[in-house]
């Protein structure tokens, strides 16, 4: 039924079909003709790609019911055993497919004739805006649009040359409407869609106004009464009006909704009381130990995804306000780990407290007792002179805001005026707290600054020493720091424990091990897991996995774990709850294995295949967490029933 | 006799113009029904909702007891349907008319489609758009008849015939139908033509049946030719 249908369309349409053909003939013919006319053969390029198919597209479309209406046959077709859905289908289809038919032609001479992509691939500019995707992308899309419109539209009237221009000005109008909208600012930010996103957003806007009127043109065209014209077309208009906006509102949901490329990301800024915390472009959620599931504690768009510090109950983080006239400007913002609270402590309206407009902010940590954040802010910033400190302090009620004064040399000035700091943890019943200095000079130079609270004064505690590892380098009493340093720039890094009190090292590695920046302390902090590169005698490095012990002050076991660094990379080392045995990320043999107090295998889970770059992994009393850093969805494995769940997506 | 079509309480109207109003029948299989009504009383209105090409505004109908909303098209491959006016794809040749029908009705019968063809003197090469009226009619007849209808619907077909033709129409096919156990339903305002073939007489009046009789026993009743009985009827008011 249907192939009849579509077959006797082609039979009627053939002629315009050929016509077209022969278009795509010229302009061949035009391009063997002549080769030396660039400047000619590109604005035939251009005709051929935004005003041949788009009119094209507008002809076949707007042919679609005309010799219907002429004829009256409609009456015929209606009066047959056939679905009206499958007629207006068929037609459709048979329309769409000597599009397609053109499209494949001019594809075939795209792959022939390398020049063609040099004149109309890449990124193009249209009427001041930028086409990413090309003009044969655009042309395509557009031109399926059209045919789509005028093709709906088509069931109105029995005049193809009005459909044409009806379908010029709806088509074309609401394209340059949603384009406009996507492109549309507030200060220099865009309202709807970040620029990455605007052509997938425009692609979403195209699909859904072609479903809207195609939506409404069958359900016109199967019910309505196509004796009575005005009735039709009040039925039609009645059915697209709604279906239009639901498909702007849909665009609208998109580009607000759902991520593009580079805007998801799922990153976790630590744990406190056993609870990993994370933030993602939807928000500030942790898991929750009691509940077993993701507890969001703000659903706000626009955070800073490495601005986060929670400790004792309470949680701070960043987040732009997009919206604001002048420029993006960030805010500051607290909560209790519940949830309550919830407080914007820096940012707009926060000016009269001494705290400068539009200034970014570059790291922040949470006082263990809760009740202090000390911020990094960058420099230079609008309205910080450039002498200015970029160390702050303010209490969590957003009161008491303080610019510290910060040594030169602490800022990397004058020698490394692209110094980079921050923060490492708080020390002395936060009297204090320990700063990362990095600079970017070659070779790099690490320092590890102490800045005292009671004489505003920083002083340098090791000099080519970094912290052990990104996250959580310091044992959950408080009372160690893990470092690495080197004794000798350019020798390899000796991993040691920094004391909290006393600032006194020691070491846990020597002779010639590298350290390997993942270590893991269990609850208590008595112990911690590391991994350093051992040199063999002979046959490639070694990654051997370890735990030293603070108590014995001597490493108490390892193993040799692999030879392959891409899989050591990923390691992770987690303690599990008993504090006796390790969880550990193997991504090449993609499992989980559990590791005995010796350290040897004990048990190995595999990973589900829908978990496509496993990474970050965190424990949870019987509950292990992995995130997926390729859709950035976290998973729960229930180790006790070896069962997996995705509880964030 | 059973009943194959139910209609109750349709109604249409377009615009302001009320044609059908609450208009209730029923058709029991294998008779011959004679729909009269004046011009624009509702009789191609009626033909055209039975054959689903327009919707109606309130009612329902009922084939064999199951009721068709009007977007189902299946029972239409039961249904043979002669217009008034014959639409076609004018584009297509006669041959190929015939061949894009036969892919929807199971019971198409080629062999009587090409004996009728003949029959009628159409050329099957010839394009639709050369045909006259009457041979496009004569077209429409042979495809509804090759389907193999259970119900026959003709929407007053006979006035654009010729005088061979609609006597043979009139005296063999419609005969040789109503033999077959064909239902047939046939709208009309030519009440002589009407006359040789009538089982059961419908007059539509006022949008609704005004007579729904065996014609015989209306005959008998009345002693009044059809023409009479139907003028009779609609010059009430």
């Amino acid at each position: 039924m249907f192939g009849a249908l579509f077959i006797k369309e082609w039979k009627q349409k053939a002629l315009t079909f050929f016509f077209g053909l022969g278009i795509l003939v010229l302009f061949l013919l035009a391009h063997l003709a002549l080769p030396g006319k660039r400047d000619l053969l590109e604005w035939l390029t251009y005709a051929l790609l935004l005003l041949f198919f788009p009119f094209m597209a507008l002809i076949l479309g707007s042919s679609g019911f005309e010799s219907e209406f002429r004829n009256g046959s409609w009456a015929y077709l209606f009066s047959r055993p056939i679905n009206k859905a499958t007629i207006w289908l068929a037609k459709y289809a048979a329309l769409l497919s000597m599009l397609a038919a053109l499209w494949l032609v001019f594809l075939a001479l795209w792959l022939v004739f390398p020049w063609l992509s040099e004149l109309a691939g890449g990124t193009r500019v249209l009427l001041g805006f930028i086409i990413e995707t090309g003009f044969p992308f655009w042309s395509l899309l557009q031109s399926v649009f059209l045919l789509t419109v005028a093709f709906s539209l088509s069931i109105l009237h029995e005049k193809q040359s009005n459909i044409l221009f009806l379908s010029l000005i709806v088509g074309l109008g609401l394209t340059v409407a949603v384009w406009l909208a996507l492109n549309s600012k507030v200060g220099q930010n865009p309202v709807w869609s970040a620029p990455s996103k605007a052509i997938t957003t425009f692609l979403v806007s195209q699909i859904l106004i072609a479903l809207a009127f195609a939506g409404a043109s069958i359900l016109t065209f199967a019910r309505s009464d196509f004796s009575q014209a005005r009735e039709k077309t009040l039925s039609f208009l009645g059915r697209t009006i709604p279906l239009v906006v639901l498909a702007l509102a849909g665009t609208a949901a998109w580009a607000v909704l759902v991520p593009g490329p580079g805007e998801r990301y799922l990153y976790s800024i630590g744990a406190s009381g056993g609870e990993p915390y994370y933030i993602t472009e939807r928000g500030v959620f942790k898991y929750s130990a009691t509940k077993n599931r993701v507890q969001w504690l703000a659903k706000t768009r626009q955070i800073d995804f490495f601005l986060g510090s929670v400790s004792s109950g309470k949680i701070a983080y960043t987040a732009f306000d997009i919206r604001s006239k002048t420029d993006v400007a960030e805010e500051l913002w607290v909560a209790n780990s519940d949830g309550t609270g919830r407080k914007r402590v820096l940012g707009r309206g926060s000016r009269e407290s001494g705290w400068p407009a539009g200034m970014p902010m570059a790291d922040l940590m949470i006082s263990p007792d809760g009740a202090k954040i000390v911020l990094l802010t960058q420099k230079p910033a609008k309205g910080l002179a450039a002498e200015g400190s970029p160390l702050w302090i303010l209490n969590m009620d957003g009161t008491g805001l303080e610019n510290l004064p910060a040594d030169p040399v602490l800022l990397g000035l004058p020698t490394e005026p692209r110094a980079y700091l921050h923060f490492v943890s708080w020390v002395r019943d936060v009297h204090g707290f320990l700063i990362l200095q990095r600079g970017f000079a070659t070779p790099g130079t690490f320092r590890l600054w102490l800045y005292d609270l009671k004489s505003r004064i920083a002083r340098i505690v090791l000099e080519n020493g970094v912290t052990a590892s990104w996250q959580s380098p310091v044992s959950p009493g408080g009372d160690f720091l893990a470092i690495k340093y080197q004794k000798t720039p350019g020798k390899p890094w000796t991993l040691a424990l920094l004391d909290l009190k006393t600032l006194e090292t020691t070491d846990i590695t020597g002779g010639e091990d590298r350290v390997w920046s993942q270590i893991s302390w269990d609850q208590k902090g008595d112990r911690m897991a590391y991994i350093v590169r051992r040199a063999q005698a002979s046959g490639p490095d070694v990654y051997v996995l370890a735990v030293y012990s603070v108590a014995e002050k001597k490493t108490i076991a390892e193993t040799v774990m692999t030879s392959k660094e891409e899989s050591a990379l990923l390691y992770s080392p987690t303690w599990l709850k008993d504090g006796a045995r390790l969880l550990i990320l193997d991504r090449p043999e993609s499992c989980l294995k559990i590791l005995g107090p010796d350290l040897s295998e004990v048990k190995r889970i595999m990973l589900p295949a829908w978990i496509r770059l496993p990474a970050g992994l965190h424990v949870v009393g019987d509950q292990a967490l992995v995130e997926d850093e390729q859709t950035y969805t976290l998973w729960r494995l229930d180790l006790n029933k070896e069962t997996w769940k995705k509880i964030y997506q | 006799m059973s009943e194959l079509l139910r209609i109750e309480g349709l109604s249409k109207s377009f615009g302001r113009h009320r044609v059908l109003l609450d208009f209730d029948l029923t058709i029991e299989s294998g008779r011959v029904y004679g729909l009269l009504g004046r011009n624009g009383e509702g009789k191609t209105t009626l033909a055209r909702i039975l054959m689903g090409v327009i919707p109606a505004d309130a009612g329902g109908i009922y084939y064999r007891g199951r009721k068709i909303p009007f977007l189902d098209s299946a029972y239409k491959r039961e249904f043979g349907y002669v217009p008034e006016d014959p639409f076609f794809d004018e584009e297509m040749i006669v041959q190929g008319s015939l061949d894009f029908n036969a892919r929807f009705y199971p019971r198409w019968d080629r062999k009587r489609a090409a004996e009728d063809i003949e029959r009628f003197a159409l050329d099957p090469k010839a394009r639709i758009r050369t045909l006259s009226r009457g041979m496009k009619l004569k077209l429409e007849l042979a495809m509804a008849l090759a389907a193999s209808p259970e119900f026959l619907i003709l929407d007053d077909p006979t006035s654009g015939l010729d005088v061979p033709t609609r006597r043979d129409f009139l005296r063999d096919i419609i005969r040789e139908l109503a033999a077959s156990g064909t239902t047939i339903l046939f709208a009309t305002h030519l009440v002589h033509e009407l006359e040789r073939i009538v089982e059961r007489l419908l007059i539509l009046h006022a949008g609704r049946l005004a007579l729904d009789e065996d014609f015989d026993k209306v005959k008998a009743q009345t002693q009044m030719n059809l023409e009479d009985i139907f003028v009779s009827f609609v010059s009430k008011d």
